[in-house]
């Protein structure tokens, strides 16, 4: 693949960080609230106390300032401090964010095992009662909000059958050492089943009600794509050949099929990152997306900017992975 | 034979002996909120302060009554106007088990109140010890702490603060107080897995805590875990199932799930906070004193405390809570009463009644609609309107400056059961919590004599002359003050709540 593309894209970026940047500072700006107030609540402080805290956050300084300010020092890496955590904004997005990843890639796993034989299935039987079934079912999958059927969920499986934990990432008897910070991944690496198992447990119900609106987009793409393909000619000649369904199906139609499938797959996990904040919040999984909607509200500015920069980053780069994949998968097509 | 019988015996002795090591000695709760820091200095949080509460003493606390009980003082004094001296008591020491000295105690204070002090940072918390100048060491386990100007609340202050080890904040810096802790609590920090949870366990050679709070000795259960659960529905969830023992903030909607739960019930606290319905006294229809009491009149507040928060609410006349010091126990009541209601109203030029428009955050937005809906049986439309809280406060608490509403609906807390904690921010004229405008120079001169009087009785008798002046004038229709909701579970014992949201687990077991 040419380098040169890929550095382009690198170069895309800066635009993009500075627009976003800007938009979310202006955005901030303009939105009523005032983080001194909001961090003082109902305590009682003197004027002098309430200036001292202001200029201890840099916000007696004037909003044109402060914003070039921030854009010199992330351009060095440094994202300043927050407001609450009291340490490096990088630091606290860092030892949230694995949460998250593995959420989301747990999500994005179930969204993909569940769509794409239930695609293929539906495209296949087409019109068929399966194929009805699936596809009323994918749209209650996409129309049911997060809130609540996690909440659904949490009451059947946690309250009711005690089948599943209600909240949190992990029981407290198991201690994992980090190694890629994923902790089902580094229970494997450790040799550590039972934590692994536990892991498993408290991610299964987020996972699910993450995923399921994913599963359900996916499945109706995978559907329209095979439909598509099933009536191409390649695929009526390699039947006149005498090949078997399932070795038509498999072999031939699957490919190209999921060609769509995966490309929108790619993009639609910048979507997770953004149901992440839903779907944390209801399981108490302690992933970036919570830490971002609860930063919202305080006006933790410096954290919501970097955030917000991270997640501008992820997207274009996501955009830039179904790019890639889809030349991969189809070779007639060039970057 | 007698080697068989004999592990035979050491096995039933074992199994005999597993239920007191296995982990059901863990208590753990459902807490709203996460801890922001581990640093006692460096954050300005409720929960942040009672997940830190139990792993750091202070120099004194207080009990279920809210009365300041010496901790890891003996016993104090006050010298003079500006000067209080403490007695340590001997023999306490860090979870690292260097002793606790006045070294510490002079540290922990500076490190609180000087600029920069805090590896370079000034702490947050510096307000909260108001006119604290310093701390003199008179000997290893004795201080004085010297104020710039009379502080009468010292003594009602200092539970905020807790005692940091100054060898260990040396060695580790700011920085690493945030998560790392060595104090002189009941319990020891095991692990901080942010945003998820708090891991902590019995300190072994704690010193037995304050004196006044039974029982003394080292804390009841082996761990601790305060677990993260933002989310209401799902806190509930989790005490249900019996994943957690104690949950904060049970929403009055919920109480009826908690008690009908065979392993559940609800403990309520009379809280600190204060409910009122803030009126634009500057501008608009409420400038008029006449339609602030036909408002006052019309509400009925029994009725949507028995139905909106299950009768777990105390009606207030004035702002200061009922428990509180200087609280007037005789203010007038405008009690409800349809007919005044719209005599009043026909009387300040709306015969035909009035419309208006009431401001809530979401999660007021139910008693909202009940207050709308009441006040609507005295011909007053009331609109609700819901908003994002920190907008509602710009637009309310405007220190002076032309507000933009009409009716607010909001609450001011008082952690400290001090007066100078709610009434002065929300009635002082143009003060950050003001938010009706209200101006009344009598009121201000009241309160400002009542900050620095240090005779008990004289400024309790202010405060009292206060409210009553300030009740007068109906700038809010004051509600109530709201219990604390907790849910806990049927094997919790030694635990109640207090009125100071903390949640202190010394003495809680878990049968």
């Amino acid at each position: 693949m040419n380098l040169g593309k890929f550095v382009e894209r690198l170069l895309q970026l800066i635009p993009v960080l500075f627009g976003v940047s800007t938009i979310v500072f202006v955005m901030m700006l303009f939105t009523p609230g005032d983080p001194v107030d909001i961090m003082l609540g109902d305590q009682h402080v003197t004027e002098q106390m309430e200036r001292a805290l202001r200029h201890d956050m840099g916000l007696d300084l004037p909003p044109v300032e402060r914003f070039f300010k921030f854009l010199g020092n992330a351009a060095k890496g440094d994202f300043g401090l927050s407001y609450y955590h009291r340490a490096p904004v990088a630091e606290v997005i860092a030892s949230r964010l694995p949460a998250t990843i593995e959420l989301s890639l747990v999500a994005l796993i179930i969204g993909l095992t569940i769509s794409i034989p239930l695609g293929v299935l539906a495209a296949v039987k087409k019109n068929s009662m399966f194929d009805r079934i699936a596809t009323v079912t994918s749209l209650f999958g996409i129309s049911m909000p997060g809130f609540w059927f996690g909440i659904l969920l949490l009451i059947l499986f946690a309250v009711n059958l005690h089948w599943l934990p209600v909240a949190g990432r992990s029981g407290f008897s198991f201690e994992v050492e980090p190694i890629t910070h994923l902790l089902l991944v580094d229970s494997l690496l450790r040799g550590r089943p039972d934590a692994f198992w536990d892991a498993l447990k408290h991610i299964t119900l987020p996972a699910i009600t993450l995923g399921l609106p994913l599963a359900s987009i996916l499945m109706r793409v995978t559907r329209a794509s095979m439909l598509d393909v099933l009536d191409r000619d390649y695929i009526t000649f390699a039947e006149a050949k005498g090949l078997s369904r399932m070795k038509v199906i498999g072999k031939h139609a699957l490919k190209n099929a999921l060609i769509p499938t995966v490309t929108v797959a790619a993009l639609q996990a910048g979507s997770l990152l953004g149901g992440s904040m839903v779907v944390e919040t209801v399981f108490g999984w302690p992933g970036l997306g919570r830490l971002v909607v609860e930063s919202i509200f305080v006006r933790n500015y410096p954290l919501i900017q970097a955030a917000v920069l991270f997640y501008a980053f992820t997207y274009v780069m996501l955009n830039f992975v179904a790019d890639i994949l889809y030349t991969v998968l189809n070779p007639r097509v060039k970057l | 034979m007698t080697f068989k019988k004999t592990l035979i015996m050491l096995g039933v002795a074992g199994a005999m002996a597993l239920p007191t090591l296995a982990f059901s000695q863990e208590l753990r709760i459902g807490f709203s909120a996460d801890a922001l820091v581990l640093d006692p200095a460096n954050h300005r949080n409720r929960a942040t302060e009672t997940i830190i509460r139990n792993m750091y003493d202070g120099l004194v606390t207080r009990d279920s009554g809210m009365t300041v009980l010496p901790e890891l003082a003996e016993s104090w004094t006050q010298i003079d106007a500006t000067t209080y001296e403490f007695k340590l008591r001997a023999g306490v020491t860090f979870h690292d088990g260097s002793p606790l000295t006045s070294e510490d105690i002079k540290f922990t204070f500076d490190r609180l109140t000087k600029e920069n002090a805090m590896g370079g940072q000034t702490s947050p918390r510096q307000s909260l010890l108001g006119p604290l100048k310093e701390v003199q060491i008179v000997d290893d386990l004795t201080v004085r702490l010297i104020l710039e100007t009379p502080w009468p609340i010292l003594p009602a202050m200092l539970p905020f603060q807790e005692v940091v080890s100054k060898s260990f904040v040396e060695s580790v810096g700011t920085d690493g107080m945030t998560d790392q802790v060595n104090g002189t609590g009941p319990f020891k920090l095991v692990e901080w897995r942010k945003g998820d949870s708090v891991i902590m366990e019995r300190y072994d050679g704690y010193y037995g805590g304050a004196a006044g709070i039974e029982p003394v000795g080292n804390a009841c259960v082996q761990r601790v875990i305060f677990k993260v659960i933002p989310e209401n529905a799902s806190r509930v969830a989790a005490l249900l199932a019996g994943d957690v023992h104690i949950i904060d903030n049970l929403p009055p909607h919920m109480v009826k799930q908690v008690e009908a739960n065979p392993d559940t019930r609800v403990m309520a606290v009379n809280g600190t906070r204060s409910t009122y319905v803030a009126l634009n006294n500057q501008s608009g229809p409420f400038a008029d004193i006449r339609v602030r009491q036909a408002f006052a009149h019309a509400l009925d507040r029994q009725l949507i405390v028995d139905k909106i928060l299950g009768g777990n609410a105390t009606l207030i006349n004035g702002i200061l809570s009922p428990d509180a010091f200087g609280k007037n126990q005789n203010l007038p009541v405008l009690e409800f009463d349809l007919d005044k209601a719209k005599a009043l109203l026909a009387e300040a030029g709306y015969p035909d009644g009035i419309s208006v428009t009431l401001d809530v955050t979401g999660s007021d937005k139910e008693t909202g609609e009940a207050i709308a809906a009441v006040l609507s049986k005295a011909g007053i439309q009331v609109s609700v309107v819901v908003g994002e809280s920190s907008m509602l406060s710009t637009r309310f608490r405007t220190k002076g400056e032309p507000i933009d509403g009409e009716m607010y609906l909001t609450s001011w807390g008082n952690g400290s059961m001090d007066p100078v904690g709610i009434f002065e921010p929300t009635h002082r004229t143009a003060d950050r919590g003001n938010s009706s405008g209200y101006a009344n120079a009598a009121v201000d001169a009241l309160l400002d004599a009542a900050g620095v009087e240090t005779d008990r009785a004289k400024r309790a008798a202010l405060y009292s002359e206060a409210e009553a002046l300030a009740a007068a004038d109906t700038p809010f229709l004051y509600l109530w003050v709201a219990q604390d909701l907790y849910g806990v579970s049927n094997r919790l014992s030694g635990w109640s709540p207090i009125p100071d949201s903390r949640i202190n687990l010394h003495d809680a077991c878990l049968n």
